[in-house]
């Protein structure tokens, strides 16, 4: 009896050992990649130049937003089709290498998706079969072609401590389907309810507690309306990245992650 | 061994013997359940929809008080330095949107929802981009550790909230002019240093000097005396104390390198 009970506390014991050890153990990541391919954007064409030859000129074609926590991971695509504007979201969601493209009627394949056939949007699936990110964290990553020739210019970086909700990583959960975007960068602003606008404009003069004493102030909602469809481009910040030297394009040294298809 | 149930109808009746055998004893339970119903209020979350509708509030306040800038040139490169060190903080679920305030006024606000000011007077005493993002991240820390959010939730105007949907009108109103007076009177010690931990984390994964936010708030104390920044040492801990933590943090967590484009912010913030 005694025995029994000793042996029944020790499964019990690894038990919660093993919990301990298991789904808390995946480690959330997020990250965005920023893609260029050689060549130059001109009057809305991409440039590339002729096969066999190298260029300087690198080409801004794709931002990745990634969330991953093995062996799960979703990643949200970006295009620009003329140099200067991102498109709307492509959402992926994965399992280690099994990748399926969300869309509003539900999750398909990537294999069986139009999607499938885009080397880019391939070459987005950076995981491995246990779901773990391929590449340096952070950093510039350059992928060459099987002559040698560089394919791609990946620019990654890092977001701290990441808290994203891992319900985004399941084809079927509830919020899935809804478009995160990482930093704010594009218009998530126009997704607020209409409520925020309406509610917010009904308050008067407030009267405000400063150290100075109080002060009364009339709330200028017109200005934050203003600030709501304020937006930044993803080309015009990581121009502006670019230009200062910072984060992944501060790299002093190139990760070659593999080839480019 | 006693089942659940007879456990649950035993402690019940203690306590109902205790209520009818001493109510003075009896009242101070129900006292303390209803401290507990308080807490449990108290602790209600702020949905993020919610959350910006409130930050939204409070920025209008902020505007308000003081005028929003409309140099376009200078507003883009403020968010542009914004979104950089927003870039890499954790908080997915929220747009930051950054504005300069037209004041002579040395201080910077941070609304939740991702709404975040800074001052024309501040601009005046920053040196550099790094200095700016400093600033400018550690006002992002305040959003992305829901300062203003948590502070709100345990307000008397929570009391009574009881789901997401009662907050609107005249409570939304209430915990609008709560947070507000939060951000002029200052938030806790103990927020403004949870602050510049996440600001110089944030500033240095961008690619900052790590060390802008704590140049900045050096060159503030030798401006000490002046009254555009009676508001903000009314507002913040102590300059020295902020400083020694900060070059704390950076030699803990070995934050160095990175750049201080100082030539980059003479030219567009001047």
């Amino acid at each position: 009896m005694r025995a029994a009970a000793v042996a029944r506390a020790a499964a019990l014991a690894a038990g919660l050992a093993a919990i301990g050890a298991g789904p808390a153990a995946a480690q959330k990541a997020q990250w965005t990649d920023v893609v260029y391919v050689p060549g130059y954007w001109a009057g809305g064409q991409l440039v590339q130049p002729p096969a066999g030859q190298s260029t300087d000129s690198l080409a801004l074609v794709m931002r990745v937003d990634y969330f991953s926590a093995p062996p799960k991971w979703r990643a949200e695509i970006r295009r620009t089709t003329d140099g200067t504007t991102m498109g709307d979201a492509t959402v992926l969601v994965g399992e280690g290498t099994r990748a399926l493209v969300l869309t509003p009627l539900g999750a398909t394949p990537l294999d069986q998706h139009a999607l499938g056939r885009d080397p880019l949007v391939r070459a987005a699936v950076v995981f491995d079969g246990t779901g773990h990110r391929l590449g340096a964290a952070a950093g510039r990553l350059v992928e060459r072609l099987a002559s040698g020739a560089v394919g791609r210019v990946v620019y990654r970086r890092a977001v701290v401590k990441p808290t994203f909700d891992e319900a985004l990583l399941n084809p079927g959960g509830r919020s899935a389907g809804a478009t995160l975007l990482a930093s704010g960068i594009s218009a998530v602003g126009d997704q607020r309810s209409a409520s925020v606008v309406a509610t917010a404009g009904a308050r008067g003069v407030d009267n405000i507690k400063t150290p100075a004493g109080n002060v009364p102030v009339t709330p200028d909602t017109a200005a934050i309306t203003r600030m709501d469809h304020y937006h930044v481009g993803t080309v015009a910040l990581e121009e502006f990245l670019r230009a200062g030297g910072l984060g992944p394009y501060a790299a002093p040294a190139d990760s070659t992650t593999g080839r480019h298809p | 061994m006693t089942r659940p149930s007879s456990r649950a109808a035993f402690g019940a009746a203690l306590l109902l013997a205790a209520g009818w055998a001493a109510p003075a004893r009896a009242q101070s339970l129900l006292d303390r359940l209803r401290q507990a119903a308080n807490v449990a209020r108290a602790l209600l979350p702020i949905s993020t929809p919610k959350e910006i509708e409130i930050g939204r509030g409070i920025a209008a306040t902020i505007a308000g008080r003081y005028p929003v800038s409309h140099d376009t040139a200078l507003t883009r490169y403020v968010n542009l330095v914004g979104l950089t060190v927003a870039g890499v903080s954790p908080r997915p679920d929220i747009t930051y949107h950054f504005a300069v305030l037209e004041t002579p006024d040395v201080n910077a606000f941070a609304a939740p929802g991702g709404y975040v000011f800074i001052t024309r007077g501040a601009l005046g005493l920053i040196h550099t981009e790094a200095e700016l993002a400093g600033v400018l991240a550690h006002e992002v820390g305040h959003v992305n550790a829901r300062h203003v959010i948590n502070a709100i939730r345990k307000s008397d105007a929570m009391r009574e909230v009881k789901s997401q949907i009662d907050i609107q009108g005249a409570v939304l109103d209430q915990l609008v002019g709560g947070g507000t007076n939060m951000l002029f009177m200052g938030l806790s010690r103990g927020d403004e240093l949870q602050a510049d931990s996440l600001g110089i984390e944030y500033a240095s994964a961008a690619g900052y000097d790590p060390g802008g936010l704590a140049a900045f708030i050096g060159r503030l104390s030798a401006h000490a005396g002046e009254g555009a920044l009676a508001a903000f040492y009314a507002t913040h801990p102590k300059p020295d104390e902020r400083i020694e933590r900060l070059h704390a943090i950076a030699a803990r967590e070995h934050l160095s390198g990175g750049v201080d484009l100082a030539a980059r912010y003479a030219e567009m913030a001047k």
